[in-house]
């Protein structure tokens, strides 16, 4: 199966089937950016096995990567977007959007017929709204030909007032909300199966979902022919605006989830903390795993990997009790290295 | 060079005037060596420059001054500079341009704001400032602005670790939970609490002299939210599975830092005891639960007291150079009398 057959020249191959698709684990280490970042981790978990106190447990695995989810989501999204050379800023205020929407639907009596389509409503108005949203995003950028950073600026300033002006900018405790539906709810966040937070599962299949979609779907296939060459691509056939429509949905899609897991964590939903720098934290998070910021290529599980990473440093870094400017300098200093070996490989 | 005046020349010495022509303004503003006078009117125009609404905190201390000034009939003109510090500038020179009677606000910067407290000075409005102060090398309490209004942070921060030395019995391995690094409450409280588990109150040696039994074990910043506050707590417990009590520089914080303990199997309010500051009703309701120990006030309300200092100002009553607001204290003994009343 898994026998390199000699390539034919690149120029000469169809653009959609310009990489085997399906799912080939050597196929995904050989790429030596995967392989750096996963060295990267590696190294990261050897030190803490060594050095840090109790870090091989249940607890701090459940601690890492419930901490890490939610930015693993979004960065899915953003990895997307990324790869068809856009940016998407605004999925921190979109966060904030879902978080303040949700509690509205958790209301106690028979509002909507039967309690549990309150409970339906909290978990699908929010992500459809900020779906929406992210499509906003995708028209600023398709049809009035915005730069992306510039169009998701905008959101990424009135997401947060919207979120703001629905609740009046107050911080919403849910136990206040007296309402039945609320446990139902904070399943999302709280919640697990077998002994596996939920989040970490709605992460796990983000991530399996997404990564195949990259690299097994036609629409994978135009994500990076976009980003790739758009003149070319568009030439090719390449439906460019529906695939940039489509990818700033999906952004605006999966930061909706990430608010929902967020708010009902902290079971309080806070107007102006909620997704708070998640932009930044998951462009970090696409860059350090490899993915180029140009577009036109892009890793999934590099992203993964660039999330975990991040994340595993700043564990590190808490456990070993070091100041927070040292910290930053140090997260900062991983994030300059990465983007070092990224220019070595594209030069 | 035939051209002596050039349109940039012009606009440099123009520039040179106008500063000249405000220096002169601020010095012989600054020998009067008092704050504008109030005279006794029927009521008042107050220009208030809040900072932001963006915490529930703020929200409360705007309430709080609007309540007062409709209870008494005066006029509340407020601005809300949005975090921006420069926004505040203009908003307050705005307001002293409107020609108010009085100006309230708690300054963003200690040192930005301080020189438009001496434009209000030279154009005659008295200032009062709540909650945060301006550098006193730039403007003086009782000299260029009728005083500053505030909690002391720093005897927070000893209230607490009074709290805690008390209900520990003088024996905890604490994590500290700081606030947003380099902001003054967190300097303050972390200080105040420190100096206390050391043996030092404001500069001088306690009589119990240092708590040999209570350690520090791990201090991060949580940036005062209740999600870092709870992811911070969650990987610090790892490392320090010993820890016995947990010092929050707020409540957001201290309530993420009993959502971590819950989740790690632990027994907040019985085999870790939390305290913290601010006295939100989220904490009353935490401490209601039995998983919050206590929380030191930090009053938002200014509203009543920002005025009250105001009347004594319009009488010519002595004011001191700063008015400490008495910051109440909640535990298991009063927490369910105020629940629901604070912010």
């Amino acid at each position: 199966m898994a026998v390199p057959t000699p390539r034919p020249a690149r120029a000469m191959e169809p653009l959609a089937a310009s990489r085997r698709p399906g799912f080939d684990l050597r196929a995904v280490l050989q790429t030596s950016q995967t392989a750096r970042a996963l060295a990267a981790l590696v190294v990261l978990l050897v030190y803490n096995v060594l050095f840090t106190t109790n870090f091989v447990s249940l607890g701090t695995f459940n601690a890492n990567l419930t901490q890490v989810a939610t930015i693993v989501i979004v960065a899915v999204g953003m990895t997307f977007v990324i790869a068809t050379g856009g940016v998407d800023l605004s999925v921190g205020s979109l966060m904030a959007v879902s978080g303040v929407l949700a509690p509205l639907f958790l209301v106690s009596g028979g509002q909507f017929g039967a309690p549990w389509v309150g409970l339906v409503l909290a978990f699908t108005v929010p992500v459809a709204v900020t779906a929406l949203f992210g499509l906003f995003n995708g028209t600023l950028v398709t049809k009035v030909g915005l730069q992306p950073i510039i169009a998701t600026l905008v959101l990424f300033l009135a997401g947060r007032g919207i979120a703001q002006v629905i609740v009046n900018g107050e911080l919403r405790e849910f136990r206040n909300l007296g309402s039945p539906l609320v446990p139902g709810f904070e399943f999302i966040g709280l919640g697990g199966i077998a002994g596996v937070r939920f989040q970490i599962l709605i992460m796990a299949v983000v991530v399996a979902v997404a990564a195949w979609a990259l690299r097994a779907t036609v629409f994978g296939r135009y994500v990076l022919a976009t980003g790739g060459n758009e003149a070319a691509s568009r030439l090719a056939g390449v439906p460019i605006q529906k695939v940039k429509l489509t990818v700033y949905t999906i952004s605006g899609l999966l930061a909706g989830i990430a608010g929902l897991i967020v708010v009902a964590i902290n079971r309080s939903s806070d107007p102006h903390r909620v997704g708070e720098l998640m932009e930044l934290d998951a462009i970090a998070a696409v860059a350090v795993g490899g993915t180029p910021l140009s577009g036109g290529r892009a890793t999934i599980l590099g992203t993964l990997l660039g999330a975990l990473i991040i994340q595993l440093l700043r564990f590190t870094l808490i456990s070993h009790n070091i100041s927070d400017g040292v910290a930053r300098i140090v997260i900062a200093a991983v994030i300059v290295v990465a983007v070092l070996l990224q220019r070595q490989r594209t030069s | 060079m035939s051209r002596i005046l050039t349109r940039r020349s012009v606009l440099r010495l123009s520039a040179a005037g106008t500063g000249l022509f405000v220096a002169g303004r601020y010095f012989t503003g600054t020998t009067f060596a008092a704050p504008p006078p109030l005279e006794q009117q029927d009521t008042y125009t107050i220009g208030f420059a809040q900072t932001d609404l963006n915490n529930p905190w703020r929200i409360a201390e705007s309430k709080s001054m609007q309540d007062e000034a409709a209870a008494r009939g005066y006029t509340l003109v407020e601005t809300n500079a949005n975090e921006d510090t420069a926004k505040q500038i203009a908003d307050v020179k705005s307001l002293i341009a409107q020609g108010v009677d009085i100006l309230i606000f708690p300054p963003r910067e200690s040192q930005a704001l301080a020189p438009v407290v001496m434009e209000a000075k030279a154009a005659g409005i008295p200032v009062i400032l709540i909650d945060r102060d301006v550098d006193h090398s730039i403007a003086a309490p009782g000299e260029d602005y009728v005083t500053f209004i505030g909690s002391d942070f720093i005897d927070q921060g000893r209230r607490a670790a009074e709290w805690l030395a008390e209900a520990t019995g003088g024996e905890a391995r604490i994590i500290q939970l700081e606030g947003t690094t380099g902001a003054d409450p967190a300097i303050d409280r972390q200080q105040g609490f420190e100096d206390y588990l050391a043996g030092m109150v404001q500069g001088s040696p306690t009589p119990d002299g240092p708590i040999a039994g209570m350690e520090i074990i791990a201090s991060q910043t949580g940036n005062f939210t209740r999600d870092q506050g709870r992811e911070v707590m969650q990987t610090l417990l790892q490392a320090n599975p010993d820890v016995t009590a947990v010092y929050a520089h707020n409540d957001e914080m201290a309530i993420g830092a009993i959502a971590a303990l819950q989740e790690a199997g632990r027994a907040p309010g019985e085999d870790v005891t939390l305290v913290s500051i601010d006295g939100s009703n989220a904490a009353l309701d935490a401490i209601v639960d039995g998983t919050l120990g206590a929380t030191v006030e930090s009053s938002p309300f200014f509203g009543p007291i920002a005025f009250a200092t105001m009347d004594q100002y319009i009488a010519g009553e002595e004011i001191p150079d700063w008015v400490k607001v008495e910051d109440r204290f909640f535990d298991e003994s009063n927490a369910a009398e105020f629940q629901g009343t604070q912010y």
